[in-house]
């Protein structure tokens, strides 16, 4: 850092105030990425303080983290440099909401069960299980782009995004998009912000398209018995006229954790198929008789959830990062995208492989949507969870597929890359990062290819 | 006549019979459904990427501007050129190079009509889902390049959530992959930013896309009206009801009896208005919301609610709304559409206020649009040889979408800027937000060479509506 602390301190503190800067240990260790802990905690209080702030973090050149709740930092490289945290949990406003239109204006601090609640009573929701459940900021789930399972049927936060105000290192305030829901005025700025992990600029402002809360839910648990059956069954429902909300592969190690019980390596228990269904009761009936059929033809006795049981299981299920982060402190999780028709012979490769090892290997497929999380939960030491890493890497890029680390020890960062190659578009990424943030003081280094 | 230098030089890249190159030639690629300004010095049709990337070369060393153009159907200028240089047509990149069921993916050329696509997987029970009204006609490419939508994407999204990857040439010759034949490869969104970019920052070669599962049942109604009014507040209480139809059309009754006379799809002649609505899914699921969509409809007071009983009267009804632009042709020696939205709310005084405006320039204006979006289509009927009413079309379409614009909506739904609403741009964005857009602009295209004049505002006119060429040369 070139300027000492005090003056960059008193510069933030004349834009937000000097409560809303805060410089304690515990404040900044609490905020810490990849043991890197900043300097200084800077807590705006509204949207427009947001470029000034940034502005002047460009002035002084020290690097920003932007941060809602905190649920994702742990995904990216190690920064190079971080020196102020940028707390928006201060910011959780909803501008502009109109139930009748299906669309909403909100702040990025404001958490997803807070947003939910908001909207649930007018019959509406946000259709999305990102990782951090409820306690995940919008903010947060834009600037990671993180759907969940229910993707399947809704899409991704980047489908839902019908414009926004982005704060620039340059200290402007940007505006994309509007807030009806068809709409291509102009270059699609909200499309390279949604995903790009706080490396352009900061969301201070989103306007969504909201959805109707299904009539009523039903989830049904498909014991597959071995991933081949899992995998007939997948294919046979998602070549049906049924349209489950959201379908989840859970292998045996992941079904022990979702139970609450010991995982002991991968054979406890047999892979399951979870799907939940949404609709009117006809449409639930229907869905049930037919998942039964699909069960018989496959071997497989469908087990429907008690409804008043299901949501919490759901939340066990798409909040598993919680079930490991109390029980495995050294886990690492990683994130397989592939063509949805390889999930299970992707997972079948990487329980070989974590067998070799003789680690526990919980998985969790979002199917449909080639989306796989596995979760190596006590890695033997740095040296061979980077190795194991690496395999599997491998075996997904085998299957047309990448592997992204989402979150291990920052130590193991060091060993193996965590997003791996960005590809031929990654000059492009390079300028559109420099044409955002000339001084790269954004989350330097945290992005592909050291973005 | 000989040919030029350039045109040599194209034949030498991509072939004798794959430029065109006299005036009589060029004559047909001066147009699109918009307007025309200029004739192209030449027209080329590449067959391979490998070809995109020399003629994209050369332009770059000739300072040439580029233009890449599918079937030529958009409505807003991006295919046409505005001061000459080289067209690339890709109606010979037409194949269908992948389709992958299991994975619902498709691999195609820019040239593939966007209706081949769906037939080439619907015996699979599958089909691509964005269908704006040309898709006959139009192409996938040009599809990825406008961010298309259509009747049925109120329910699935339009042409960008429909897009997994891309291939693409830079102006200066390079060949980027972005996206995937999966979701979220690390990197920016790279696929989501060229969607929509109306050919401003690269041309496109290949395109990954999603297919949809068919539905097991589709129900299409046919809602009649005798006030303008009962139909829009119709439209918001569906969707206040927490149904979201497929499809959820309007015309008003200028529209349809020009439809009915040219289409003959048994629409009412005597109405005020009526609403084409569809509802999809299981079986169950679309009888419900049949059932509870005429409720909706009864309650706000519509004459009739008709369901369409066989495939054929489905195909009818569709082909009514499909083919009315050409209906309102046929009593018209020109029109003009637009294409603003509004919040969905807001249609009872937006109908109402096009009317005045109507009213006021003494024009007859035909409503017909996706409904259920808010994203309205007011076709502005004129004759061009006329030079005043001419001007009053466009101070019409202009107050019209100012209008939007006050209500929280945008200029543009599904057509694009393109030229025709460049320099209204100011009215929706900064001076300072146009200027992050021409940052990211020169990322990819630094000298821009490619589609010149679209877009973004020129500078030269200050919140004008370029609707010369449709509409006749206003001053």
């Amino acid at each position: 850092v070139t300027a000492d602390l005090e003056s960059i301190s008193s510069a933030f503190a004349s834009i937000v105030g000097g409560s809303r800067v805060v410089s304690e240990t515990a404040a900044c260790a609490a905020l810490s990425v990849d043991g890197k802990v900043p300097r200084l905690v800077v807590r705006p209080a509204s949207a427009d303080q947001v470029p000034a702030i940034l502005g002047c973090a460009g002035e002084h050149d020290v690097a920003v983290i932007a941060c809602g709740s905190g649920t994702k930092l742990s995904i990216g490289s190690p920064p190079r440099r971080y020196d102020v945290a940028l707390l928006l949990d201060g910011m959780n406003r909803v501008w502009h909401y109109e139930p009748a239109d299906l669309t909403i204006t909100v702040e990025p601090g404001m958490k997803l069960g807070d947003f939910q609640d908001h909207v649930g009573r007018d019959g509406l929701w946000l259709p999305l299980d990102p990782a951090g459940g409820p306690r995940a900021s919008l903010g947060g789930i834009l600037a990671t782009n993180s759907a969940g399972s229910l993707r399947l049927s809704y899409g991704a936060p980047r489908d839902m995004v019908l414009g926004m105000k982005i704060a620039t290192t340059e200290g402007k305030l940007i505006k994309t998009g509007g807030r009806v829901v068809k709409n291509v005025v102009g270059y699609d700025l909200g499309k390279l912000l949604v995903g790009s992990y706080g490396t352009l600029g900061v969301i201070v402002e989103a306007s969504l398209k909201l959805f109707p809360l299904p009539g009523q839910r039903a989830t049904f648990v498909l014991p597959a018995g071995t991933l081949g059956i899992a995998r007939d069954l997948r294919r046979r429902i998602l070549d049906s006229p049924l349209q489950p909300m959201r379908m989840v592969l859970l292998n045996g190690a992941a079904v022990t954790l979702v139970e609450g019980g010991v995982v002991l390596g991968q054979g406890s228990e047999e892979p399951e198929l979870w799907v939940e269904m949404g609709g009117s009761p006809r449409v639930i009936e229907r869905s049930a008789r037919e998942l039964e059929a699909l069960g018989k033809a496959t071997g497989v006795a469908v087990r429907p959830l008690e409804p008043a049981a299901a949501q919490a299981a759901w939340s066990r299920v798409s909040g598993f990062r919680a079930l490991i982060g109390a029980a495995f402190s050294g886990a690492a999780i990683l994130k397989v995208l592939l063509p949805d028709a390889a999930s299970e012979e992707f997972l079948s490769r990487a329980e070989q492989e974590a067998e070799n090892d003789k680690v526990p290997l919980a998985a969790f497929g979002q199917m449909g949507v080639g989306v796989l999380h596995l979760c190596v939960l006590e890695p033997a030491s740095a040296v061979s969870l980077a190795a194991l890493i690496k395999r599997l890497r491998g075996a997904a890029q085998a299957l047309g597929g990448v592997l992204v680390v989402e979150h291990c020890h920052w130590d193991i960062k060091s060993r193996v890359d965590v997003w791996g190659t960005a590809g031929d578009g990654l000059a492009v990424m390079s300028k559109l990062k420099a044409a955002w943030d000339p001084k790269g003081i954004l989350a330097p280094g945290r992005f592909v290819g050291g973005l | 006549m000989k040919p030029s230098p350039l045109v040599r030089e194209l034949t030498r890249l991509v072939g004798r019979d794959a430029v065109l190159w006299r005036p009589e030639d060029l004559m047909l690629y001066e147009y699109d459904a918009l307007s025309s300004l200029a004739q192209p010095q030449a027209v080329v049709f590449p067959t391979a990427t490998a070809h995109v990337v020399s003629i994209l070369k050369l332009a770059a060393r000739e300072k040439l501007p580029v233009v890449a153009r599918g079937a030529g159907t958009g409505l807003s200028g991006g295919a046409v050129v505005t001061e000459g240089g080289i067209v690339v047509g890709f109606s010979r990149m037409k194949k269908i190079l992948e389709i992958d069921i299991e994975n619902r993916r498709a691999r195609v050329q820019p040239g593939v009509v966007n209706l081949d696509l769906s037939l080439a997987v619907s015996d699979q029970g599958y089909y691509f889902a964005p269908d704006p009204s040309s898709q006959k006609a139009c192409t996938i490419g040009g599809n990825v390049a406008e961010n298309s939508g259509g009747p049925h994407t109120l329910a699935y999204g339009v042409t960008t959530n429909h897009v997994l990857g891309l291939e693409a040439v830079l102006p200066d010759g390079e060949v980027i992959h972005v996206g995937a034949s999966f979701w979220d490869r690390p990197g920016y969104d790279l696929t989501g930013f060229l969607v929509g970019s109306e050919g401003t920052l690269a041309i496109v070669t290949e395109i990954i896309v999603r297919l949809c599962r068919k539905p097991e049942e589709v129900k299409t109604l046919l809602s009649v009206f005798d006030r303008v009014v009962d139909a829009t507040r119709t439209v918001a209480a569906i969707t206040a009801r927490g149904i979201t139809p497929a499809a959820l059309e309007m015309m008003d009754g200028f529209t349809l009896r020009a439809v009915e006379e040219a289409t003959h799809a048994g629409y009412p002649m005597d109405s005020a208005a009526v609403l084409l609505i569809e509802v999809e899914g299981l079986r169950e699921l679309a009888e419900e919301h049949a059932e509870q969509i005429e409720a909706v409809c009864r309650e706000n007071h519509a004459r009739e609610v008709r369901r369409a009983q066989t495939v054929e009267e489905r195909e009818l009804l569709w082909r009514g709304r499909k083919n009315a632009f050409g209906a309102l042709g046929r009593i018209s020696p020109n029109f003009y559409v637009q294409d603003g939205v509004i919040p969905r709310t807001r249609l009872p005084e937006m109908l109402e206020f096009i009317e005045q405006v109507g009213k006021k320039y003494e024009l007859r204006i035909g409503n017909i649009f996706h409904a259920g979006d808010g994203n309205l289509h007011p076709l502005l009927l004129f004759d061009a040889r006329d030079k005043d009413q001419s001007q009053r079309v466009g101070k019409a379409a202009a107050e019209i979408l100012s209008k939007c614009v006050e209500m929280g909506g945008s200029l543009t739904g599904e057509h694009g800027v393109g030229i025709e609403k460049r320099d209204l741009m100011p009215l929706i964005f900064s001076n300072e937000d146009l200027e992050m857009m021409r940052k990211l602009k020169a990322v990819f295209n630094p000298h821009g060479n490619l589609n010149p004049g679209k877009v973004l505002p020129t500078g030269r006119v200050c919140g004008e509506l370029r609707v010369q060429a449709a509409v006749g040369e206003l001053t």
